[in-house]
């Protein structure tokens, strides 16, 4: 461990010719390697590792502590398909995620775009849409539920102040995502912002200045000078909130818990119910993997779909 | 050079990793330490936190340690801690007593046999914690729900006593309603459940000895319907949180509420004029649901001996006493029925009184958490929100069975 025996060897291996090189670069000490030991350990151990056993307590019944664990194959998973709150939860999922998603780059951008000079009053303003976005979902979901409480909350109150009858927004399976997807853009749209707007402002003012001398007028201006520049800034945004939505939990968690009859089950609080209310946990590992399957596929198309071509 | 740098490296590296390692020495001199995790993070919490001050002032050679944290979080660290033989050498695993089986699966439980004489512990928790012969657990606490009412609601509505029996109850609730203010504020998730309660007093029930539903029994659809009625004209709101629920009350737009002991404090503080009557009679006689928390032992304790010392003073008559009158909460025991201290404090009496009728939620049911997530839940959310009761019935029962195992 101490010495570097690796090194001077395959340095001093010299095939002569051919294929020299590449080969002789494979494999080169560097201690560099190990000032990184200690951060690739950890990724090893706290990612790599509970993702890879993860995926061993999916393949069986599997209970915390118990001797033998029972070998189901791939019956976890033939049992998710069949499960209908399973079907739920995925189309939960995924509407919560396009919804919230598109929402929050098209406002994001509209509100990039809107407040990209740089004034006092647009300074003011950005931050007021950022502040959202740096308080703990936990916090939000618990504040709002507050708020939209139908007799004792703030909007009850406000609506009936208007005479109109107040409105069961989480109590409704018909409202409650809805209302959830609100407060998850609220919360997300100042992040979209941010990010867009400096994507914006690293655009050159030459391409807008040579368009405009083109005759483009501002929508044309937005539309092919503006959006295809911040390409990678849009893959970047589009790509972590979708992450990050599909991945949702704590806001439903503490505004829903995933109901009313399920109507916002998303396919982390079921994973949490099956896993640490029924202790179902080769169950819930198998919800894990089928979302992580779902996250690698939608992020490679993300990624093909906003592929940067040089021939722009 | 450029070797001697990596050998230092390493070297710090390696030294770095060791430094983390030093093993404390245990002591053999001082007091034994246990430590206990609970979830009495509500407002009965000083209660237990006084119980576990006064073990250590009269307990020199035995320390005990709570630490209190959220029903979740005991859910998530829990299992995996005692199944591996560390953590905790005392928990309250959760507030339903059914998770004793689970955590049975996993021999996670040291079984009691030296806790002291517990004939004289409330039978129905005794029962629920004893598993082929051995007990696992003693309660923490025994509490029954009891109807609170708001004398001022009462009052301005003309109603002079709160209801007697399952009709007055209904046509109560209805009267109540009106003037922004809700006849009975009724939880149905995220709580302990109540919703059994209405089901019993007109004589249904949720399932039998063997497991199977009884959900689409003719007394328990034609029941339900009656408070779905009383749901669909606004005297009782839908979807409440058990959170949600007290708020109302709280907030005085509630006139009545099942609930257990651990609300009362909360009512007083928000300055409710409030009284504790029993659930009306049923039609089947007085009935009301009774919940205890479970308190066990990690089979990997080192020190089985003191832990069970400290559960049998747990449960003595004096800790009894003491938490019953700190807590409101009745006392676990069923020989301090007659001690004149607790008669004279309403809250204790009036909760201790509906013990002998009181029944558990699901007791000794396979997969009850299960049963309560996937399909009782869910069922009264869809009959308060409109479907048939008698279709939700037929179609919660099958779900119930599949978890159960019951041959029908």
């Amino acid at each position: 461990m101490t010495s570097s025996p690796i090194s001077p060897a395959v340095g001093a291996v010299r095939p002569g010719g051919r294929g020299g090189p590449t080969q002789r670069r494979r494999f080169r000490w560097q201690p560099a390697w190990l000032f990184a030991f200690p951060s690739i350990l950890i990724l090893l151990v706290f990612i790599v590792y509970p993702i890879t056993q993860s995926f061993w307590y999916s393949l069986h019944n599997w209970r915390i502590g118990a001797d033998v664990q029972e070998w189901v194959g791939l019956g976890n998973y033939e049992e998710l398909f069949a499960d209908e709150l399973f079907w739920n939860a995925l189309r939960i999922t995924l509407l919560f995620s396009v919804i919230s998603v598109v929402l929050q780059i098209g406002l994001g951008y509209w509100a990039a775009t809107a407040l990209v000079r740089e004034t006092l009053l647009n300074r003011i303003v950005r931050s007021v849409f950022f502040f959202p976005t740096i308080v703990a979902l936990a916090t939000i979901g618990l504040v709002w539920r507050f708020l939209l409480d139908p007799r004792i909350g703030f909007v009850g109150g406000v609506i009936q102040l208007f005479g109109g009858d107040p409105v069961a927004w989480l109590q409704d399976p018909n409202l409650a995502l809805p209302t959830v997807i609100f407060v998850s853009v609220w919360k997300n749209v100042g992040y979209a912002m941010v990010i867009l707007l400096a994507g914006i402002k690293g655009v050159p003012d030459s391409l807008y200045e040579a368009a405009r001398l083109d005759g483009a007028n501002a929508r044309q201006l937005n539309w092919h000078v503006t959006l295809p520049s911040i390409r990678p800034t849009l893959l970047f945004v589009t790509m972590i909130l979708t992450i990050n939505s599909l991945q949702v939990f704590d806001l439903v968690y503490v505004m829903t818990n995933g109901g009313p009859l399920f109507a916002t089950d998303t396919l982390v609080t079921m994973m949490f119910r099956e896993g640490f209310t029924n202790f179902d946990i080769g169950y819930a590992s198998a919800i894990a993997w089928v979302l992580f399957v779902i996250i690698m596929v939608l992020s490679a198309l993300q990624l093909r779909l906003f592929r940067y071509r040089d021939v722009d | 050079m450029r070797k001697i740098a990596s050998a230092i490296a390493a070297a710090s590296v390696v030294a770095i990793a060791l430094s983390g390692c030093g093993a404390a020495t245990p002591d053999n001199n001082g007091p034994v330490e246990l430590t206990l995790w609970t979830g009495f993070t509500g407002g009965d919490r000083g209660a237990y936190e006084g119980l576990i001050e006064t073990f250590n002032e009269t307990h020199d050679d035995i320390q005990v340690t709570m630490e209190v944290q959220p029903w979740d979080t005991i859910a998530q660290k829990l299992p995996s801690a005692w199944a591996t033989g560390q953590g905790p050498d005392l928990a309250t695993p959760n507030f339903d007593p059914n998770i004793v089986a689970k955590y049975l699966d996993t021999k996670s439980l040291l079984a009691l046999d030296d806790v002291g004489d517990t004939s004289k512990l409330a039978p129905a928790a005794i029962e629920a914690f004893t598993v082929d012969g051995s007990l696992y657990a003693v309660p923490a606490n025994i509490a029954t729900l009891q109807l609170y009412y708001n004398k001022t609601l009462f009052e301005a509505a003309g109603i002079d006593a709160p209801p007697a029996t399952v009709e007055e109850f209904k046509a109560d609730a209805a009267a109540l309603t009106g003037g922004g203010a809700v006849g009975l504020s009724i939880a149905d998730h995220e709580t302990i459940q109540m919703w059994p309660i209405l089901q019993w007093l007109d004589g249904g029930d949720i399932v039998d000895a063997k497991g199977c539903s009884v959900l689409d029994s003719a007394e328990n659809v034609a029941g339900l319907e009656s408070w779905v009625e009383l749901v669909e004209s606004g005297a009782a709101p839908v979807g409440l949180t058990g959170a949600e629920s007290d708020s109302l009350f709280s907030a005085g737009k509630a006139a009545m509420q099942l609930n257990g002991p651990w609300a009362a404090a909360g009512y007083a503080e928000a300055g409710i004029d409030f009284g504790v009557a029993s659930v009306p009679t049923g039609v089947n006689g007085p009935v009301t649901l009774g919940s205890t928390v479970p308190l066990a032992i990690s089979a990997g304790t080192d020190h089985p001996a003191e832990a069970q010392e400290f559960l049998e003073w747990w449960t003595g008559a004096d800790a009894q006493r003491q938490f019953a009158l700190a807590s409101g909460f009745p006392p676990v025991r069923t020989d301090l029925a007659e001690d004149p201290e607790l008669g004279a404090n309403e809250v204790v009496a009036a909760f201790a009184a509906a013990l002998p009728s009181a029944r558990l939620y699901l007791p000794g049911v396979t997969g009850a958490t299960q049963v309560d997530t996937e399909a009782y839940v869910p069922f009264i959310g869809e009959i308060t929100r409109g479907t048939d009761v008698a279709k939700a019935a037929a179609a919660a029962g099958d779900k119930i069975n599949a978890i159960t195992g019951c041959e029908g």
